[in-house]
């Protein structure tokens, strides 16, 4: 154990792209926690889409040992965090874990709006934070510029901001030096009962559920009994250690000790992030505070697109949430594209990434069905039906009114971008709240915006209207009325539920008259017609037809063109199993996702 | 060798300009010398099949292209090489492919007395505007004395032309049928455009210069030929061919019916039964090259393969062992055989279909509407004939 003088606990926050993972980096480096020939970029993300997205999904924490300027040896404990919105409870349990955080800014592009979600959330944990200016290598860097915003936009003095590249390297010791310097060693009570927050965790398929935790008061040791004391679990510890990056086991952490705790149980479940461990017998009282359970935002429907995969689908399922608690999901059936999964994801990446994960590490083809949210229909018996699926709507006549969920969204724009954030919020049934100016280049706006119009294609639009220089976050605020209908789509005259959606009223011709121009460009030709039709409560409101194909022939087929062919009708074949047969009409993939693209 | 004998292919790889919309292995000569050497390459792969035993009882010889005639006079020793090698029957179809820029009366006179009985011309359209947009040498007036020059030759005459040229109307497409009629050729091949990837003209669809072809105009106009053709006298006997009774291509029907062939020159592709094809291999020593396939798993029945497609590779070692495109098994080769046979309007024999285990599936093509029973036979529809990928892609799935 260390003496919590010495023990300086911190994370890394940023709005995305800003260049914290490459910080740890190089802060890895710097204190030959890893060696520079094992050095790969982006260490703390190890799974290859958070490379290959260069992004960070899951939170990682690891222990380095730093030479001080003082003469002293620290055991500094970096918690890297995920930087995107979809992962923010994540981010505040990271917090929940630290003293303080560096806060990195882009020297470019100035701060965003997770830039002053993430500030927050550092200062309502009472985090000393340390502002960092990145990438002032960048030709279009201005610190000047950026160490005003910071003053002005999130009110953290900055005159002390330290200035770093995480490409090249520099400022990186000064950066560890402030943190030494600022950043409150650990308090904690090492003779009071254990309390360790557990701020993270993942399978490992040999060793159960890993947790990461950060001791408050106490310690752990191996062999202790401990409880989580949300999920009431009581269990004995198999084995404690510190990450360096790599697991390396400990006797005992400590108060203000992060690491990593192993106990054999294999249901995540029963291990929650944001749960406090205690001793099993004469443990904590009280919990730590901020314990919640997370909750889905959007849902949608995955498919195999060949039936026979559902079981592997069951299987992969099972195993990804084991690294994932935030994916809930249950069976669910459909007419069209029959057995597959209703899926619940924090947000949009949430569920690209899941997709992709099931797809690539599983070998599955997979359809995904728009997403959608949950909504809160009231029947007239005045019970409520939680749905997370279009098709499970009641007859509109069994129900009083519908909610649903809505959020407070922040864009952060420059000044001449505010129409445009204006006209895209009218589009998109947001409310306009407030604004402000947070520096002369830097807008502030305020919106309440229903989430299903949030999914529906709003942060693609902000960023190409305003040229990419809007940011966007937002936070859940509860469920309101809306006048909500269910739009179905027919094809061929008949109903295929899994395109169907939830639509304001108001929207809902127009929004039925794109998606059926859409489709009949997406969905090819077939040997027959294929009417497109959409339909309010058995009303008609647009059609389009996809004409039948007439000509598809390969006409030369003489002595080579034989092998050219054969092996040209197989990779059709191939491009018709990427397809889904509903009834008899091969659908792409895409047509289950057009209404995401349908532009106001 | 079966009775009827093999079919031999002569790939002539070298045209004088690549068309915008071929993709097929061809292009200009570096240097006059290169059109010999070719010859030479040629003659030497075709003593080596020959020594193989597999050219004793050659039934019809194609040369095609690329551009036979841009050979001139080596074209007439090339043939004279290869009946030197070669057990070529004296009732032999050989055929000739042309363009009309290269036909002079001169190398008719010289193929005609070499023994050429068919000549095969690449016209494409007699309208001037449509031969640009396919980026083809010659105009309209150059393809119609070329078809004059070849009808007075007393050889047979094929033409070939090509509909749902973006740009091309339904007159100018009943102008261009008409006017192959009036030549007196006997054979008439339609083909629909079809955009093939890497070539200038796929490049012009892509960047919007061109239109892409509507391939909903291109079944009008193979519909309109097949009833102007047939109303001339020439009946539609494959996909994309039309001829008078006893005019029809044997060297193509060959294709479509199963007998082997032999091709020779680069890219040019051949099949043979798989005994055939393992006993040579084992000979050749083949199966010591490890680029090569293995063939001579119990089920092969047929073996397709092909030589290097490289002109320069080709010239350099044209006797390389051959690279195994595709072993059919015997199922393979029954659904095949379904296949090409339902590309011939006269269809298949019902029990041929039935021995390949494909009834069924036909019955379901049948539901569709593409293809209909006929006395002992079974044949595509006119429905079935348009959509013809189909009624392979169901029929070979199914193999």
């Amino acid at each position: 154990m260390t003496n919590p003088e010495y023990i300086r606990n911190f994370s890394i926050i940023a709005h995305i792209d800003h260049g914290k993972s490459t910080l740890a980096d190089r802060v890895l480096q710097m204190t030959h926690t890893i060696a520079d020939r094992d050095m790969m970029e982006q260490v703390l993300d190890s799974m290859d889409i958070e490379r290959e997205r260069g992004i960070t999904i899951k939170a990682q924490a690891v222990r380095v040992m730093y030479d001080a300027d003082d003469g002293h040896t620290y055991q500094l404990n970096l918690i890297d965090t995920p930087g995107h919105v979809d992962f923010t409870y994540e981010v505040s349990r990271s917090l929940a874990a630290c003293e303080g955080v560096m806060l990195v800014v882009d020297a470019a592009q100035g701060v965003e709006a997770q830039t002053v979600a993430n500030a927050l959330m550092a200062m309502n944990a009472d985090l000393e934070i340390i502002p960092i200016i990145n990438k002032i290598d960048l030709p279009a860097a201005d610190p000047e510029r950026v160490r005003h915003e910071i003053e002005e936009a999130l009110a953290v003095p900055a005159d002390e901001a330290v200035l770093t590249s995480g490409k090249s390297g520099i400022g990186v010791k000064d950066a560890l030096e402030a943190v030494v310097a600022r950043v409150p060693a650990p308090m904690g009570d090492p003779d009071a009962p254990t309390k360790a927050l557990i701020f993270d965790s993942y399978f490992d398929a040999y060793r159960g559920v890993v947790a990461l935790v950060r001791v408050i008061d106490g310690s752990i040791s191996k062999g202790m009994k401990i409880r989580m004391m949300a999920s009431k679990t009581v269990t004995d510890v198999e084995e404690v250690g510190v990450r360096r990056p790599a697991n390396v086991p400990v006797d005992q952490l400590g108060v203000g000790e992060v690491g990593y705790l192993i106990t054999g149980l294999k249901d995540p479940s029963l291990v929650k992030v944001g749960d406090t461990v205690t001793l099993a017998r004469d443990g904590a009282e009280e919990p730590l505070p901020g314990y919640r359970e997370v909750k889905p935002m959007v849902y949608t429907g995955l498919f195999p697109i060949d039936g026979d995969q559902y079981p592997d689908l069951r299987d992969a399922l099972d195993k990804l949430q084991l690294n994932d608690p935030a994916l809930l999901y249950e069976p669910e059936s459909s007419h069209a594209l029959g057995f597959g999964f209703r899926v619940g994801f924090l947000g949009l990446l949430h569920m690209e990434v899941v997709k992709e994960r099931l797809e690539r590490e599983f070998d599955l083809d997979l359809l995904a069905t728009a997403p959608s949210v949950e909504y809160h229909a009231y029947k007239t018996n005045g019970e409520m039906l939680a749905l997370h699926s279009p098709q499970d709507l009641p007859d509109p006549g069994m129900i009083e009114h519908i909610e649903e969920p809505y959020l407070k969204a922040t864009v952060l724009v420059p000044p001449e971008f505010v129409g445009a954030v204006m006209e895209l919020a009218e589009g998109h049934r947001a409310t306009f709240k407030d604004m402000q100016y947070l520096s002369a280049t830097t807008v502030d706006m305020h919106y309440e915006i229903p989430l299903s119009e949030l999914i529906m294609d709003y942060f693609d639009q902000l960023k190409s209207r305003t040229k990419g220089y809007a940011s966007l976050d937002y936070e859940y605020i509860g469920y309101k009325t809306s006048e909500l209908v269910k739009l179905d789509v027919l094809l061929a005259g008949k109903p295929v539920d899994a395109l169907s959606f939830i639509v304001h009223k108001d929207k809902a011709y127009a929004r039925g008259k794109m998606l059926t121009e859409k489709l009949r460009a997406i969905i090819p030709r077939q040997m027959f017609e294929v009417p497109i039709q959409a339909a309010i409560g058995g009303r008609i409101i647009a059609r389009e037809t996809v004409k039948a194909k007439r000509k598809d022939v390969l006409a030369k087929c003489y002595g080579g063109d034989i092998t050219r062919k054969r092996k040209l009708l197989e990779k059709q074949k191939k491009g018709k199993k990427r397809m889904k047969n509903v009834g008899n009409i091969e659908v792409p993939q895409e047509a289950f996702m057009a209404i995401l693209k349908v532009d106001d | 060798m079966t009775s009827r004998g093999t079919a031999l292919y002569v790939h002539v790889p070298f045209c004088m300009s690549k068309c915008a919309y071929c993709d097929f292995a061809s292009r200009t000569p570096r240097e006059p010398a290169e059109l010999s050497s070719y010859v030479d390459a040629a003659l030497a792969e075709t003593t080596a099949w020959s020594d193989r035993g597999v050219l004793g009882d050659v039934s019809t010889l194609y040369f095609g292209g690329g551009t036979p005639t841009l050979l001139g006079d080596g074209l007439v020793s090339l043939l004279a090489g290869i009946r030197e090698r070669c057990g070529l029957r004296t009732d032999a179809e050989i055929t000739v492919e042309t363009n009309p820029e290269t036909t002079t009366p001169e190398i008719v006179s010289a193929l005609r007395g070499a023994g050429v009985t068919r000549m095969s011309l690449g016209v494409q359209s007699f309208d001037d505007d449509v031969l640009q947009t396919l980026g083809r040498r010659h105009d309209a007036a150059t393809a119609q004395n070329a078809a004059r020059l070849l009808a007075g030759s007393g050889m047979r005459v094929a033409l070939d032309l090509i509909c749902g040229v973006p740009g091309q109307s339904m007159e100018s497409w009943d102008a261009s049928l008409r006017r192959a009629i009036d030549t007196g050729a006997g054979h008439v091949s339609v083909y629909p455009l079809s955009v093939e990837e890497g070539t200038p003209l796929c490049r012009s669809v892509d960047a919007g210069r061109v239109p892409e072809p509507d391939p909903d105009l291109a079944a009008d106009m193979m519909l309109h030929a097949a009833k102007v053709l047939s109303a001339a006298g020439m009946v539609r006997y494959e996909t994309a061919n039309h001829a008078r009774p006893g005019q029809e291509s044997r060297h193509n029907t060959a294709y479509w019916t199963g007998v082997p062939y032999i091709g020779i020159g680069p890219g040019a592709h051949s099949m043979l039964p798989a005994g055939e094809f393992e006993r040579i291999a084992r000979a050749e020593g083949w199966y010591d090259h490890p680029w090569n396939l293995v063939p001579g798993t119990s089920d092969a029945a047929r073996v397709r393969f092909s030589v290097a497609e490289k002109i320069e590779d080709y010239l350099a070692a044209p006797l390389r062992p051959p690279l195994v495109a595709g072993i059919l098994t015997a199922a393979e080769v029954s659904a095949e055989d379904v296949m090409l046979g339902l590309r011939m309007a006269e269809g298949v024999d019902v029990a041929l279909v039935e021995n390949a285990g494909l009834t069924r599936v036909l019955a379901e093509l049948q539901a569709d509407g593409l293809v209909e029973p006929a006395g002992e036979r079974w044949r595509t529809t006119e429905r079935g004939w348009l959509l013809g990928n189909e009624v392979f892609g169901r029929v070979l799935e199914a193999g």
